[in-house]
């Protein structure tokens, strides 16, 4: 994953477009869909498959999406060219990288080509179930705390689009895969009215005109942030490190009351309770209790009162 | 943040609308009738409902029990005559919220005609029937919602009596109200309970609970967080009971609100009948003087 000499060929890159130097070396352009279930890549990557067909090269798309189902990782080789042998991309030989989702773009950016590769990525978030292992309401995720200006600084040329946004501005957030379409539109040769014609066979008829809008969103954004000098940037949200919410958890536990019938003790989420040698209930690790209140709420004795004092900052955990 | 994951059981303490006096109840370890009532009180809590409007009345056994733990106005009444009891009570008293708890055996058994008539009656009540499947205060004698099989002290060889399915019973006798839920699902027990008592008109919720000491054990079902577990496990909401075929119980009850009409209210019908009598009687009267 060292890039360190990645960005020195960037300016080149400006100028010669991958699609031109593949056509040259008579070697496959490649591009590599990814982000989550439910978000829409088979369907750009089909889009991109049938326009590359009918413009005559040889196409091969590979994807795996059967096990992901919605909300998992999704992705989808298209390579095309006079020739193409192998379905799949290797590692490094990826031209274009389209991601929606801002962490699965992440995660296959080692496909990418270090010198030339261009890197178009949704910031939009979704966040999944392991990123959230600590369950105190407020916890740090384990989500990519990689900024966007951090990673174009690994790539050759990157582009980090809002693009849910910019398709909820249009009135779908759903089209946010065809502003993404819009961007990957530039990096390549076709003209954007056979694009269009593409997409209009891919979405469904009621959608096409929002599509379409979405489609020239996009590609004026990437035209527009090209314009500019330097990498393009949106003002993404910086993640704070930790969040961590001010609060503490006590239990109040009414031990005359308690009969040892074990129920809280058996159904804690964070197994945090135990009876202790009277068979009465405790809190035995108060550092993993998440305030849920299970116990108080499946105790038939009413012996525990969980309170959560909220008063109490703890924000030490910012250096 | 916080403060969508903290609802009202922040602010609700049970012990509030417990008397404290008689605490620790009498319910075995484990007991799911102690669940019930605190979703009950959770319910009033979050109704607002003033202690001293509210009127507890319950019947014998375990379930019957629960109303010497509420500070409110309570009544223990004669075995399976809570409704009775509690007709009489809120038909003298509409401005009162009446509750009635009582159990399976209570309810069902002794106190079936009571039932059925109660909801034919539509009067504005709620009753929470407690079912732990079992008469576990007199020594865990089979009651009519004893799933089949299921190994009692009077049926030794297994229940071969088909079980009652109480909800579907009050429903057919007009019950505007009908509802099911387990003790696992507190926050949802709590809702049900909540719709219940807003409802305009007899309400009927079942709370599924469980009996450790004696059903349990008897049919070695195992500790208290087992059985509550396999609530959770084995539970079937309504909007499943057609693409889950793992039954709750060995029997097919579905949960959550299942009837809900709005028929006419009784005591608002009954009301009503005696005010116009009564408006007759004195145009009657006064008629008669000025002759």
């Amino acid at each position: 994953m060292n890039r360190s000499n990645a960005s020195s060929s960037s300016v080149e890159s400006g100028q010669l477009r991958p699609t031109a130097a593949a056509a040259k070396a008579r070697e496959p352009m490649n591009v590599l869909i990814v982000g989550v279930g439910g978000q829409g890549v088979i369907m750009v990557s089909k889009a991109l498959a049938s326009l590359a067909q009918s413009k005559g090269f040889e196409v091969k798309q590979s994807e795996v999406h059967g096990m992901a189902k919605r909300g998992g990782t999704v992705f989808s080789h298209v390579r095309f060219g006079p020739q193409v042998w192998s379905p799949t991309i290797p590692k490094g030989e990826a031209d274009i990288l389209v991601a929606l989702e801002w962490a699965e773009g992440l995660r296959w950016l080692s496909y990418l080509k270090p010198d030339t590769g261009i890197f178009i990525c949704d910031t939009k978030r979704i966040v999944p179930p392991f990123a959230c292992l600590n369950r105190r309401p407020g916890a740090p995720l384990r989500y990519s705390r990689e900024t966007p200006a951090e990673v174009k600084q690994h790539v050759a040329e990157g582009y980090a689009i809002d693009a849910t946004q910019m398709a909820e501005e249009l009135g779908n957030e759903r089209a946010a895969n065809v502003v993404l379409i819009g961007a990957l539109s530039t990096a390549l040769d076709f003209p954007p009215e056979d694009w269009e014609k593409a997409l209009s066979q891919f979405v469904p008829k009621k959608t096409i005109a929002v599509n379409l809008e979405a489609f020239r969103l996009g590609r004026g954004w990437i035209n527009e942030a090209r314009t500019r000098v330097g990498v393009a940037t949106v003002p993404a949200e910086a993640v704070p490190a930790s969040m961590e919410a001010g609060y503490s958890v006590r239990l109040e536990i009414t031990q005359q009351w308690c009969k040892s019938c074990d129920i809280c003790v058996k159904l804690c989420p964070e197994r945090c309770l135990r009876l202790n040698e009277e068979r009465v209930v405790e809190l035995a690790q108060p550092e993993k209790c998440t305030g849920c209140r299970l116990c108080e709420l499946l105790c038939p004795d009413f012996a525990i009162r969980v309170h959560l004092d909220t008063a109490v900052p703890t924000q030490g955990a910012q250096a | 943040m916080s403060s969508t994951i903290v609802d009202s059981a922040a602010e609700f303490d049970v012990r509030d609308y417990l008397r404290k006096e008689m605490m620790p109840h009498f319910l075995c370890p484990g007991c799911g009738h102690g669940i019930a009532l605190r979703a009950l009180l959770w319910a009033i809590h979050e109704l607002g409902i003033d202690k001293d409007k509210l009127a507890v009345v319950s019947g014998i056994g375990c379930a019957g029990r629960l109303s010497a733990y509420i500070d409110a106005n309570t009544f223990h009444v004669t075995h399976g005559r809570p409704l009775a009891y509690a007709t009489g009570l809120a038909l003298a008293r509409p401005d009162l919220h009446v509750v009635v708890i009582t159990g399976d055996g209570d309810c069902l058994a002794i106190g079936g005609n009571h039932l059925i008539h109660a909801c034919r009656r539509n009067l504005k009540l709620t009753c929470l029937m407690l079912n732990n499947e079992v008469y576990g205060m007199t020594g865990g004698q089979v009651s009519p919602t004893t799933s089949e099989t299921r190994l009692t002290t009077t049926t030794p060889l297994g229940n071969a009596e088909p079980n009652f399915d109480a909800c579907a019973l009050a429903a057919a006798a007009g019950a505007s109200f009908v509802g099911r839920e387990v003790t696992h699902h507190v926050p949802k027990l709590k809702e049900l309970i909540r719709a219940g008592l807003s409802h305009p008109g007899f309400a009927f919720v079942e709370v599924l609970s469980d009996c450790t000491e004696i059903f349990g054990r008897k049919n070695e079902l195992g500790s208290s967080a087992e059985m509550v577990l396999r609530q959770k496990s084995e539970l079937r909401p309504e909007a499943y009971r057609d693409t889950v075929d793992t039954p709750f119980r060995s029997n097919d009850l579905p949960t959550g609100v299942l009837t809900k009409t709005d028929r006419a209210e009784y005591g608002t019908a009954y009301r009503k009948a005696a005010a116009v009598q009564r408006a007759a009687k004195a145009a009657k009267s006064a008629a008669g003087i000025s002759k």
